[in-house]
C-alpha cells in the first residue's frame, strides 16, 4: 500500500477526491438544514417585509409601506424603548455582577465552598425561564408575596412590583439577573483561570490593592471574555419574551411588552404577517450590529496575550 | 514641607496597608475581609437557591393553606401531596407534557449531536474545496435567531404541514440548523475545536490503512470526543427541555404540548390558590429531573458550561 503524497495533486486526484466527497457528504445535513431554515426563512422576511399579508387571503406587494408605518407606529418606539432599557441594566446586571463574583470565587478558599458557591449560582442558569419566572411571579405578589412580607418586616411598604408601570420592567430585570448571572461568573471563571499568575505576584510584590490589581489587571487581561459575554447577554436581552410574558403579560399597558412580544402579536394575533417580517428585520438589524461591533473592538480593543 | 497628600479611593487601603500598619493587624484586616466576602457571597446563594426552596416547599403544603405568610423554607410536619393529587386527578394531561418534552428533547438532542458532530470532524479534519468559505456561511447564523425569522418559518412549516406536529421542532433539530434556543453551528463549532486538538498521528495511521472517511470518523474520532459529545448533549437536551418559544410557536393542541407550554395554558391569575397549587406541583415536577441530573453530576456539567462557553 503506496501512502498518496496529498501536497501535490489538486482536488481531483482519487485521494483527494475521496476526501472531498467525504467531507461534503458530513457537512451536507447542516448546510441543507442551514439553507432551509435559515438562509431561506432570513430572505423570506426581507420579501415579506414588503407584503401585506394576513394568512387567509393572497400577499400583495405594498413596497416600502410596512417600512413607513413603523415610522409613525408609537408602540413600536414603546417596545424598542423597553427593550433597549432592559437590554442596558439586564447585560450590565449580569456581566458586572458575573465578573465580581468571578474574581470573588477566585480567592483562595476552601474548595468544598468554592463549589457549593458556584453550583448555587450557576444552577438558575439550567432552567427553563418559564418555571422560574412562574416562580417569581408568586414571590413578587403585592399581598401574598414573600419580597414583600420581609420588606414589611424591616419597615418597607408594600412594592408593587408587576402593576406599576414604573417597577414592572425593573421586576423583569431582577429576575433576568437572577437567572443569568451564574453563566456569566461560569464564562468569566473560565476567563481567569486563564490568565497568568505571574501578574498578581508581581502586583503583590508592588503593594497593590485588591481593588487596584482588580481594575488595573484582572478587567485588562480579561476583556476578550468580558467583551464576549456582553455580546452574547446583549443578543439575547434583546430577544426578551418568556420572563415578560409570564410576568406582566406586556402590562400594565405597554410598560414592559418588548420588541419580540410585538412582533409574535403581530404576526400571530393579529396576522399582520408583513408587519411583523419588517419589525423582525429591525431586531435583525440590531443583533448584526452587536455582532459587528463585537467583531470591530476584538481586533482592536480587547487586550490579548 | 507639607506636600498635599494625593490619596484616591482607591489607592488609601494600599497605603494604609503598606506603611501603617503592624503585620498583625494586617493579617486581621485581611481575614475580616475574607470572612465578610463569604458571607456576602453566602448570602447571594441564599438568594439564588431561595426560589427553589420556596417552591418545593410550597407545592408540599396543604393546599389551603399554601400561600399564607409568613413563609415556609422547608418542608413541616404538615406536608401532604394535595397538590400533586389534585394536579393528577385534575383534566390537565401532566403525563402527556412530561411524555412529549422527553420524547422531544431526546430526538432533538440525538439528532442534532449527530448532525453537528459530523460536520465539526469534517471542517477540523477533512480537506474540501470551499470549506473555510463554508464554515464562515454558517457562522452568519449566530446572527439570526428564529425570532428574527419567526414569520417564514410558521409559514415555511405550514406548507410542509408539520404545524401541530413535533416533527416541526425536531426536523431543524435534526438537520442540525438548530436546536431550541441554540443555532446549529454552535455544535459544529465546539466539536470543530475539540477535534482539531487531536493529534495529526491518529489520523494518519487509519490513511495508511487505506480506511474510508467514515470509518475513521466513527472508530477513531467519535469514541475520542465522548466527553465532548455528552457535554453537548446534556446542554441541548437542557435548552429542548426548557424551551418555550418553538413550542409556542407550532405546537397548540393539548396533545402536542410540553411542559413549559402546557404549565402556561394551566395558570391562572394568582388569586384562585387551588389551581395555583397545581401549577406550583407542575412546575416542581418540571424542574425536578433537571435538578436531580445537576446534584449528580453537578462539577461535570459546570466544567462542560465552562469548556463549551469559552470555546462558543
Amino acid at each position: 500500500m503506496t501512502k498518496i503524497a496529498n501536497d501535490a495533486a489538486g482536488w481531483f486526484s482519487p485521494q483527494n477526491r475521496k476526501e472531498t466527497n467525504a467531507g461534503l457528504l458530513f457537512i451536507a445535513p447542516a448546510l441543507i438544514g442551514f439553507a432551509v431554515f435559515v438562509a431561506g426563512p432570513m430572505v423570506a422576511t426581507v420579501v415579506l417585509s414588503l407584503m401585506k399579508y394576513d394568512l387567509f387571503s393572497s400577499p400583495s406587494f405594498v413596497g416600502l409601506a410596512n417600512f413607513e408605518a413603523m415610522l409613525d407606529d408609537r408602540r413600536l418606539w414603546k417596545v424598542l424603548g423597553n427593550t433597549a432599557f432592559f437590554a442596558v441594566f439586564a447585560v450590565a446586571g449580569n456581566v458586572g455582577l458575573g465578573v465580581v463574583l468571578a474574581v470573588l470565587l477566585n480567592r483562595n478558599m476552601s474548595k468544598t465552598v468554592r463549589y457549593a458557591y458556584r453550583a448555587a449560582f450557576f444552577f438558575p442558569s439550567l432552567v427553563g425561564l418559564i418555571f422560574v419566572a412562574v416562580i417569581w411571579q408568586f414571590l413578587f405578589q403585592r399581598d401574598i408575596g414573600v419580597i414583600n412580607y420581609y420588606l414589611g418586616i424591616v419597615g418597607i411598604e408594600p412594592v408593587r412590583w408587576l402593576s406599576s408601570a414604573r417597577n414592572a420592567l425593573w421586576s423583569v430585570i431582577i429576575l433576568d439577573i437572577w437567572k443569568n448571572v451564574g453563566f456569566a461568573m461560569l464564562i468569566a471563571t473560565a476567563g481567569l483561570q486563564s490568565i497568568s499568575k505571574d501578574y498578581y505576584d508581581a502586583a503583590r510584590v508592588d503593594g497593590s490593592s485588591s481593588l487596584r490589581t482588580f481594575w488595573q489587571i484582572t478587567v485588562p487581561l480579561l476583556s476578550p471574555t468580558i467583551l464576549f459575554l456582553l455580546t452574547m447577554n446583549t443578543i439575547g436581552a434583546f430577544k426578551v419574551f418568556e420572563s415578560i410574558v409570564v410576568l406582566t403579560n406586556g402590562g400594565p399597558g405597554d410598560s414592559s411588552r418588548s420588541l419580540v412580544m410585538y412582533i409574535y402579536e403581530q404576526g400571530f394575533k393579529s396576522f399582520n404577517m408583513g408587519y411583523a417580517s419588517a419589525i423582525s428585520l429591525l431586531l435583525l438589524t440590531i443583533t448584526v450590529i452587536v455582532t459587528a461591533i463585537q467583531f470591530a473592538l476584538s481586533k482592536r480593543w480587547a487586550f490579548y496575550e | 514641607m507639607n506636600k498635599p497628600m494625593h490619596i484616591s479611593w482607591d489607592m488609601a487601603p494600599a497605603r494604609l496597608s503598606a506603611r501603617r500598619l503592624s503585620p498583625e493587624t494586617r493579617a486581621m484586616i485581611s481575614r475580616l475581609r475574607t470572612a465578610l466576602i463569604y458571607v456576602v457571597l453566602g448570602l447571594g446563594a441564599l438568594v439564588m437557591v431561595a426560589p427553589f426552596l420556596w417552591m418545593f416547599t410550597t407545592s408540599f403544603r396543604p393546599v389551603a393553606e399554601a400561600f399564607t405568610l409568613p413563609p415556609r423554607w422547608l418542608p413541616g410536619l404538615d406536608s401532604s401531596l394535595e397538590s400533586y393529587r389534585r394536579l393528577l386527578a385534575s383534566d390537565v394531561p401532566i403525563g402527556r407534557f412530561f411524555w412529549n418534552s422527553t420524547v422531544l428533547a431526546t430526538t432533538v438532542t440525538l439528532g442534532y449531536v449527530a448532525t453537528t458532530t459530523i460536520a465539526g470532524y469534517a471542517f477540523a479534519r477533512l480537506r474540501f474545496p470551499f470549506k473555510n468559505a463554508l464554515f464562515a456561511l454558517l457562522l452568519v447564523s449566530l446572527m439570526v435567531p428564529i425570532q428574527t425569522t419567526l414569520v417564514p418559518l410558521f409559514l415555511l412549516m405550514r406548507w410542509l404541514g408539520l404545524v401541530d406536529s413535533q416533527w416541526s421542532i425536531i426536523v431543524p433539530g435534526l438537520t442540525g440548523a438548530f436546536a431550541p434556543g441554540m443555532s446549529g453551528v454552535f455544535g459544529i463549532f465546539l466539536m470543530r475545536q475539540f477535534f482539531l486538538t487531536l493529534p495529526k498521528e491518529l489520523f494518519e495511521a487509519a490513511r495508511v490503512d487505506n480506511a474510508g472517511h467514515f470509518r475513521t470518523f466513527w472508530s477513531i474520532a467519535v469514541p475520542l470526543a465522548g466527553p465532548q459529545i455528552a457535554a453537548l448533549s446534556v446542554i441541548i437536551f437542557t435548552m429542548t427541555w426548557n424551551d418555550y418559544f418553538m413550542p409556542l410557536i407550532f405546537l397548540n393542541s393539548v396533545d402536542q404540548m410540553v411542559l413549559p407550554v402546557g404549565i402556561m395554558s394551566i395558570r391562572d391569575p394568582v388569586g384562585n390558590s387551588s389551581a395555583t397549587s397545581e401549577v406550583i406541583a407542575a412546575v416542581s415536577l418540571s424542574i425536578l429531573p433537571v435538578l436531580l441530573v445537576f446534584l449528580v453530576a453537578q462539577r461535570w456539567i459546570i466544567d462542560s458550561f465552562m469548556r463549551a462557553g469559552v470555546k462558543g
